[in-house]
């Protein structure tokens, strides 16, 4: 399973996540932050689970391209 | 404090920093809300809910409003654009200061005024009079030389340029703080590097680092005369500033919205008896020398004139950050205040303090407060030095809460 997680608070908008894992993020146009689908909130920290088997390589890579490091992929 | 023909312009990171900018002498401040500014990653941007006290604190004080929206915009921002400057509007904020024309636009939609952020980096004249059909005061490019700043401002008065308001557009100019090695708003070296855009706030710095040069053809180090190579020295004015007050700038902005509240409060001091000493004929090489002294204790890479005298390149720094001669150290926490007694009650939680040290005090309500400890009491008895763990009373003329730090000033 690959577990990620999104601070979004601490989100500055930049598009990057939604922009190299389109199929896990996008943008929120309401606040301007990014949005982790199919995500859990709790105490700011938006969780997805997910059995898919692409999820790890792309989720890490918006993980990598981050600028204030706020998404976390695990595998487990 | 005389609010003289030169608007001085503060940062405030906090509301820390915006009380000691106002208590300082600042005829105006900018702060950042949310994440659309270009210190987003900064932990302590103000938010919306923010914006109706700051502009009541600054409004008692005569002291105008400057909300910063000024990163590139994307579409997913719009809507918070439009939400910042509504709700800046109706708390009645002076101005906004934009790059962006979605920005801009809204806030001439909404009635609000706009200042052309330095991230526009005017230049010319033309640009000038293209922006004053929405905006009233426009900041230059930090790499114009005052004979070129002089020239602008002359051109505005001869040709009448007016903005929305109808009055002639004010030219604002950064007077001191740190500078960019790359044009205003024109760098990328974070984003290449780190993937972190300089022009959506998150700056990560690259140019402030030490590196050698290698010719990769030979193998061989290329010398450089100092391996801080892209950081350059922060802008510092003061010596200048009868002739930056010469030029017609109608604004002077302190940049350091990321900076110490004690940083606000000792360089908006200097600046604003700078500028009255100007005002009242009493500015002198020996007045420089004391404020030159006093800005060199708080945050500075080294200072130099910046592009103002018309330099070809920049000036380096000499080190990887600060080179401030005095520094703060950590003690307490204030508990409570005697108003009858005008006593202070600080609890001492690390190191200690002892009288004759510098003591400073700072809170979201307080402000900056500087002052010598020369009466100190512990547990209700009269003592030299308060160890950690200690509770102690100390004599002071201003309202302590316990919001409140207190610091002991060392030489760094």
């Amino acid at each position: 399973m690959v577990i990620v997680t999104l601070q979004r608070e601490d989100c500055i908008g930049c598009n990057y996540c939604s922009e190299v894992a389109p199929n896990y993020f996008s943008m929120d146009d309401d606040d301007g932050k990014s949005i982790l689908m199919e995500s859990v909130e709790k105490r700011g920290f938006h969780t997805m689970k997910t059995h898919d088997p692409d999820a790890f390589d792309e989720c890490s890579y918006a993980a990598e391209s981050c600028p204030v490091n706020i998404i976390h992929t695990k595998q487990v | 404090m005389a609010k003289g023909k030169v608007e001085l312009m503060a940062p405030a990171g906090s509301f820390e920093s915006l009380q000691a900018a106002i208590d300082s002498g600042a005829d105006s401040v900018y702060f950042g809300v949310e994440q659309l500014n270009m210190r987003a990653r900064s932990s302590i941007n103000f938010t919306i809910a923010d914006l109706t006290e700051i502009s009541s604190r600054c409004k008692a004080a005569d002291v105008r409003t400057y909300l910063t929206l000024n990163t590139i915009i994307y579409d997913h921002d719009l809507k918070l654009v439009k939400r910042l400057l509504d709700a800046a509007k109706e708390a009645d904020i002076t101005a906004v200061i934009a790059m962006d024309q979605a920005v801009i636009a809204y806030a001439r939609q909404i009635d609000m005024e706009v200042h052309i952020s330095t991230q526009i980096n005017i230049t010319n004249i033309e640009t000038v009079k293209f922006y004053a059909l929405f905006a009233d005061t426009m900041v230059m490019s930090r790499e114009l030389s005052l004979r070129q700043i002089k020239k602008i401002c002359q051109q505005i008065k001869d040709e009448n340029v007016t903005g929305p308001s109808g009055k002639l557009v004010e030219v604002e100019i950064f007077g001191h703080g740190a500078l960019c090695m790359a044009v205003s708003g024109k760098c990328y070296l974070s984003l290449h590097s780190y993937n972190s855009s300089a022009n959506r706030g998150a700056c990560k710095q690259n140019c402030r680092k030490a590196y050698i040069l290698t010719d990769k053809e030979t193998g061989n180090e290329i010398e450089v005369d100092n391996e801080y190579m892209m950081s350059p020295k922060d802008l510092c004015t003061i010596d200048i500033l009868d002739q930056v007050v010469d030029t017609g700038v109608k604004v002077l902005k302190i940049e350091g919205r990321g900076r110490s509240p004690e940083y606000v409060s000792t360089v908006i001091k200097s600046y604003r008896e700078a500028l009255d000493a100007i005002e009242d004929g009493s500015y002198s090489p020996e007045k420089v020398d004391g404020w030159m002294k006093k800005l060199e204790t708080v945050y500075n890479r080294g200072f130099w004139n910046g592009y103002y005298l018309g330099q070809k390149l920049g000036e380096w720094s000499e080190g990887s950050g600060n080179q401030a001669t005095q520094k703060k150290v950590f003690v307490g926490r204030g508990i409570h205040y005697y108003p009858k007694n005008k006593v202070g009650h600080f609890r001492i939680e690390a190191d200690k303090i002892e009288l004759g040290d510098k003591i400073l005090v700072t809170g979201p309500t307080t402000g900056v407060k500087e002052f010598e400890l020369s009466e100190l009491m512990v547990d209700d008895v009269i003592a030299e030095v308060a160890q950690k763990g200690d509770d102690c009373t100390i004599p002071v003329d201003f309202k302590v809460r316990s919001s409140d730090k207190i610091y002991k000033i060392i030489q760094a």
